[in-house]
C-alpha cells in the first residue's frame, strides 16, 4: 500500500511537470505564429498567466520580453511603444536573476530590444546604444557561438553600421549561411527560444 | 490489488473531470472614470484560466476552478487589480483599474522644471546631445545656458537662472551636494564643469519651484544622476586641441568600475591661436576620476564617485589704476567623494542613504597687488538620508533628514608686514517632508516644508510650499508657490556672523504641451528677495532686498523633417536688487531683459556628420558709469553669438568633433571696468570687458580601443 502510495506522489509531480510544460508549448507556437497586435496581446496575456503561476519558468518570461519587443514595433502610439520596451526591460531583468536561464539568449534579446529603441528614435537612440548593442550580441556569441538569433541580429546590425560608413561587412554572407544551417538544425519541439528565422529572409533581402 | 487501486483512481479522476461542470467568469473591465480598458489580461490567480478585455473590455473565459476564486487584472499603467468571486456571482462582473504608481508618480510636471533627461529612456537632453549643442563645447553648463531661464554671461560661465546670481544656483550629483561644480579660471575667461556631461544619466534643471530636499539655492538646482551599472566593458582615448585623455569600464556581473584620466594645457592652443590676454603659464588641468557601481539585486543600488582635480596657471595682469603689472598665478586642488545607497523594499519603501565630501583649496600668488598671496580653504561633508513611500494612490509621502557641515577659511599674507587669517565653522541641519496627493487622476498637489537650522546665525528656517498641477486633455497646468533659503556668500559670513539667512519667495506659473515631436512651454514667474546681504558704507547688515519677474518661452520641434531637429527659447527678466555694494535698488550687472536661443541639429546619414548650429542673443548689459549719476546707469550693446559644431563618425571605433563659437566675429561686451585717469585728473579711463578672444575653437579625436563596443565616447 505504501509503495502505491509512493508510486502516486511520483506520478502526481511527473504530470504536473509534464502538464506545465505541455502547456506553455502551444503559446509558444502561438507567439511564433502570431501576426498583429492583436494575436500577439493574446498570447501575451498568456505568457502573463503562466508567470503568474510560475514565476520561476524563464522561458514564460523570455518569450514575454520578445512579445513586448515585436509589440513596440507593431502599436501606432510612441507612448506605446516605450511602455511595451520598457515592460520588456522589467522582465528581462526578472529572468536573469534565475538560475536555470540560457544567458546567450537573454543577451541576445536585451540587444534585440536595444535595437527597437533605435528604430524607435535613431537620431537620439542610435549613438546611445549602439556600443551596448554591439556589446549583447558579441556576449551572446560568446557564450554560444552557435546562438543563430544572436550570428543573424549581429551580422544585420553590423551590417547596417558598414553601410551608414559607407564600407561593406565582409562576413555577412558568411554568417548568414552559418545562421540558415543552425537554424535548420533547431529542434523546434523543446521548449527553447526558436524565433529568429525570418531575419534571415530579411537579411537575404538586403543584400 | 495495487494495480487495480490504480486503474480505479484513474478511472475516477476522469469521471470527476468528465461530468465537472465549467464556470463561466465574464465581465468589464474599466478605469476609474467608467471608461473600458482594452487588452487587460484577467485571469484566476495560479491558472491558465483568463481572457484578454476586448475594445469596450469586455471579458468571458471560463475555468474548472470551484467556489470562491482569487480574479486578478492586469494592465500595463494600471495597478494590479485583486477580487475575490463567489461561483454564483462570477458574471457581469466590473473591475476598476487605477493607474500603477509608476505612471501616479511620473506624469506630473512641475512649472519650472526642466527634466531634460529623466531616468527614462526618452528625455529631451543626452550627453551626445548635449555636445552635439553648437556653442556647448562639450560643456554641461554651456548647454544648459541655452535653455530658457538661464541668462547669457559669457565672461563668467556659470549658471545665472532667472535674475539670480550664480550662487543661487546648485549643483547636486546623485542627490548630494556638490560645493565646487565649476573649473576655476582666469580673469574674464569662462568656467566649465568639472564633471564630463557622459557621466551622467539623468539630468534634470529646476529653473525655480526645486523640491524641498534641495538645500541653498534661491533660485535652480541641477540635480544630475550617474549612470547605472554599465555592462560594457570599454577602453577609450581622446585627444583635442585642449589636451588628452583615457579610461575605461570594466564590467561585472552586478557591478561595474570606471576610471578616467584628463590632462589639459593650453599652451598649444594658444600657441597656434593667441588670445588677448599675457599667459606667463598657460591653463593646465589634470584630473582623475573613478566611480564603483553595485547592483546586488534588482532594488539596491551602490554608488560611490571620486573626482579629484588640479588646476595651475600664472597670467600676466596689469592694474588700470598704476599700470603696475603682476603675474597673477593660481593653484586649485578640489576633491569630491560622494557615495551613495538605495534600496527598495518589497514593501515599497524607497530608502536613500548618501554621504559626499568636497574639498576645495586655492592658492593665489600675486592676487591683488605684486608679492601677495592669497589662500583659500574650504569643505563640505553632506550626510542625508529619506525614504519615500506611497501610501495608497491619494498619498505618495517622502520624508528625511541632512546635515551639512561646512569649513571656510582665507589667509592673506604681504611680506612679512601684513597677515590676516579669518575662518567660520558652521552646520546647516534640516529635516524636509513633501506630501504628493492624487486628488483625482488629472489633479495632483505637492505640498512640502523643509525646516532648516544654521548654526551660524542660530536660526531656524521653515520653507513651505504648495505645488498644482492640471491636466486639461494633454495640457498641463502648474503653479508653484515656496520659499527658498539660503546662508549669505562666505566672504560676507567672515565678516558678520550674524547675518540673516537669506530668503526667496517664488511664485511661478506654466503650461506644457507636447505632441508628435513637438514641445510647447511658456512660464511665468516672480521671485521676492529679502534678506539678502547689504554693503552699506559703514556696515554689513541683512537689508537688502529685490525682485525678479519674468517669462520663459520654449519650443521644441523633431518633425519638421527627418533627422532634423530646431529649438527656440526666449526668455524676458525684469530684476532688480539692493544686495551686496548695491546701495541703490538696481538692475544686477549680470541681468538682462531678453535672452533668445535659436539652435538647429541635423544628422545628416550621407556623411555620417550631425551638424549643429546655435545663434544666441541677448540684450545689453547694466554697468556703472562713474561719470553719470546714480548707480547701474548704462548699457552695454546687445550680445550675439552664432556657433557651429559637427560631430564625424569617421569609422565605427573613431568619432571626430569639431566645434567654434562665435562664427560671426562680434566683440561682445560684457562691462566696463573704470579707473582714473591720471592724464586728466578727475576723468577716467574706461576698459571694456569682453571675451579673452573672439573665438574658441576646438577639435577632438575619440577612439574606442576595447572590442565589443563601438560609437561610444563614454569611458563610463
Amino acid at each position: 500500500m505504501k509503495t502505491t502510495k509512493n508510486f502516486l506522489c511520483v506520478l502526481f509531480f511527473v504530470l504536473s511537470f509534464v502538464a506545465s510544460a505541455q502547456d506553455l508549448t502551444p503559446v509558444v507556437q502561438n507567439v511564433n505564429k502570431a501576426k498583429d497586435v492583436s494575436e500577439l496581446i493574446q498570447v501575451r496575456s498568456q505568457l502573463e498567466r503562466f508567470i503568474v503561476a510560475q514565476p520561476q519558468q524563464w522561458l514564460a518570461g523570455y518569450y514575454l520580453a520578445y512579445v513586448d519587443v515585436q509589440l513596440s514595433f507593431r502599436v501606432q502610439t510612441k507612448e506605446e511603444k516605450v511602455q511595451y520596451l520598457d515592460e520588456a526591460e522589467i522582465y528581462l531583468n526578472k529572468i536573469s536573476e534565475l538560475k536555470e536561464t540560457d544567458k546567450s539568449e537573454i543577451y541576445t534579446l536585451k540587444g534585440f530590444r536595444l535595437y527597437a529603441l533605435i528604430a524607435l528614435d535613431p537620431q537620439t537612440n542610435g549613438p546611445k546604444y549602439s556600443g551596448e548593442i554591439f556589446n549583447n550580441y558579441g556576449t551572446a556569441l560568446g557564450i554560444n557561438p552557435n546562438n543563430p538569433r544572436a550570428l543573424i541580429l549581429s551580422a544585420l546590425y553590423k551590417n547596417d553600421m558598414a553601410k551608414f560608413m559607407h564600407q561593406s561587412y565582409d562576413k555577412f554572407q558568411n554568417d548568414i549561411d552559418k545562421a540558415v544551417a543552425l537554424f535548420a538544425a533547431e529542434n523546434s519541439t523543446l521548449l527553447t527560444p526558436t524565433w529568429g528565422k525570418s531575419w534571415v529572409d530579411f537579411a537575404l533581402a538586403k543584400k | 490489488m495495487k494495480k487495480v487501486s490504480l486503474l480505479i483512481l484513474l478511472l475516477f479522476a476522469g469521471v470527476v473531470s468528465g461530468f465537472a461542470q465549467s464556470l463561466t467568469v465574464e465581465g468589464k473591465v474599466q478605469d476609474q472614470q467608467s471608461k473600458p480598458i482594452a487588452n487587460a489580461n484577467v485571469f484566476i490567480k495560479g491558472t491558465i484560466d483568463g481572457a484578454t478585455s476586448d475594445s469596450l473590455g469586455n471579458f468571458s473565459f471560463t475555468t474548472n476552478q470551484r467556489g470562491e476564486i482569487t480574479l486578478y487584472a492586469r494592465m500595463i499603467g494600471y495597478a494590479e487589480l485583486t477580487m475575490q468571486v463567489l461561483e454564483k456571482k462570477s458574471t457581469a462582473l466590473v473591475l476598476i483599474m487605477k493607474p500603477d504608481n509608476v505612471t501616479l508618480d511620473n506624469v506630473v510636471v512641475s512649472a519650472g522644471n526642466y527634466r531634460l533627461k529623466g531616468n527614462g529612456q526618452f528625455g529631451k537632453i543626452s550627453a551626445v546631445d548635449i555636445v552635439t549643442t553648437a556653442g556647448s563645447t562639450g560643456d554641461l553648463y554651456h548647454s544648459l545656458r541655452t535653455l530658457p531661464g538661464a541668462q547669457m554671461v559669457g565672461e563668467s560661465g556659470k549658471l545665472f537662472v532667472r535674475g539670480g546670481d550664480s550662487n543661487e544656483s546648485q549643483t547636486y550629483i546623485d542627490e548630494m551636494h556638490v560645493l565646487s561644480p565649476y573649473t576655476t579660471t582666469g580673469d574674464n575667461v569662462p568656467v566649465r564643469g568639472r564633471y564630463s556631461p557622459f557621466m551622467f544619466e539623468g539630468i534634470n534643471f529646476s529653473t525655480g519651484g526645486c523640491s524641498t530636499e534641495y538645500a541653498q539655492g534661491l533660485s535652480s538646482v541641477l540635480a544630475l544622476n550617474t549612470k547605472d551599472v554599465s555592462p560594457i566593458t570599454k577602453i577609450g582615448v581622446n585627444a583635442s586641441s585642449v589636451g588628452l585623455s583615457g579610461g575605461g569600464t570594466q564590467a561585472f556581473e552586478k557591478g561595474s568600475v570606471s576610471v578616467n584620466l584628463d590632462y589639459q594645457n593650453l599652451k598649444p592652443y594658444y600657441t597656434l591661436y593667441p588670445d588677448r590676454l599675457n599667459w606667463i603659464d598657460p591653463y593646465q588641468l589634470f584630473s582623475g576620476s573613478s566611480q564603483i557601481r553595485f547592483n546586488p539585486n534588482q532594488r539596491t543600488v551602490f554608488k560611490t564617485f571620486i573626482g579629484y582635480d588640479r588646476t595651475t596657471f600664472i597670467q600676466q595682469l596689469t592694474s588700470l589704476d598704476n599700470l603696475t603689472s603682476r603675474d597673477f598665478g593660481m593653484k586649485d586642488d578640489n576633491l569630491y567623494l560622494n557615495s551613495t545607497f538605495q534600496e527598495t523594499t518589497e514593501s515599497g519603501y524607497k530608502i536613500f542613504a548618501g554621504a559626499a565630501c568636497s574639498f576645495n583649496n586655492q592658492h593665489i600668488d600675486n592676487a591683488v597687488i605684486p608679492a601677495d598671496s592669497y589662500r583659500d580653504k574650504e569643505w563640505e561633508i553632506h550626510l542625508k538620508t529619506k525614504v519615500t513611500k506611497r501610501f495608497s494612490d491619494f498619498l505618495r509621502l517622502n520624508v528625511g533628514l541632512e546635515n551639512f557641515l561646512r569649513h571656510y577659511e582665507t589667509t592673506y599674507t604681504y611680506s612679512a608686514a601684513i597677515h590676516s587669517d579669518s575662518s567660520i565653522n558652521h552646520s546647516i541641519r534640516a529635516v524636509f517632508a513633501t506630501a504628493v496627493l492624487n486628488i483625482n487622476p488629472n489633479l495632483y498637489a505637492e505640498l512640502s516644508d523643509r525646516m532648516e537650522y544654521t548654526s551660524i546665525n542660530n536660526l531656524w528656517n521653515s520653507n513651505p510650499r504648495l505645488a498644482l498641477s492640471y491636466n486639461l486633455n494633454g495640457i498641463h497646468f502648474s503653479g508653484i508657490v515656496g520659499k527658498y533659503t539660503q546662508l549669505p556668500d562666505n566672504k560676507y559670513l567672515l565678516l558678520n556672523n550674524n547675518l540673516l539667512t537669506e530668503q526667496c519667495t517664488q511664485y511661478v506659473g506654466g503650461m506644457y504641451y507636447e505632441k508628435n515631436d513637438k514641445i510647447y512651454r511658456i512660464e511665468t514667474y516672480y521671485k521676492n528677495y529679502k534678506d539678502l546681504a547689504l554693503q552699506e558704507p559703514t556696515v554689513l547688515n541683512s537689508d537688502g532686498y529685490g525682485y525678479s519677474k519674468g517669462v520663459d518661452v520654449f519650443f521644441n520641434d523633431r518633425a519638421l523633417f527627418k533627422n532634423f531637429e530646431y529649438m527656440l527659447a526666449y526668455s524676458f527678466n525684469l530684476s532688480k536688487r539692493k544686495y551686496q555694494d548695491y546701495t541703490e535698488l538696481s538692475t544686477p550687472q549680470y541681468a538682462t531683459t531678453h535672452n533668445a536661443t535659436f539652435s538647429i541639429k541635423y544628422n545628416i546619414p550621407a556623411v555620417k556628420s550631425i551638424l549643429g548650429i546655435t545663434n544666441r542673443f541677448a540684450s545689453g548689459r547694466p554697468y556703472h558709469d562713474p561719470t553719470k549719476d546714480g548707480i547701474m546707469n548704462s548699457t552695454t550693446g546687445f550680445y550675439n553669438s552664432v556657433d557651429m559644431s559637427l560631430t564625424y563618425l569617421a569609422s565605427k571605433k573613431v568619432i571626430i568633433y569639431a566645434s567654434a563659437t562665435n562664427l560671426l566675429g562680434r566683440q561682445n561686451v560684457y562691462n566696463y571696468n573704470y579707473s582714473a585717469d591720471t592724464a586728466s585728473p578727475g576723468g577716467y579711463l574706461k576698459t571694456p570687458v569682453i571675451d579673452s578672444s573672439n573665438h574658441f575653437f576646438y577639435i577632438g579625436i575619440f577612439i574606442t580601443l576595447s572590442g565589443k563596443t563601438a560609437y561610444d565616447v563614454s569611458n563610463f
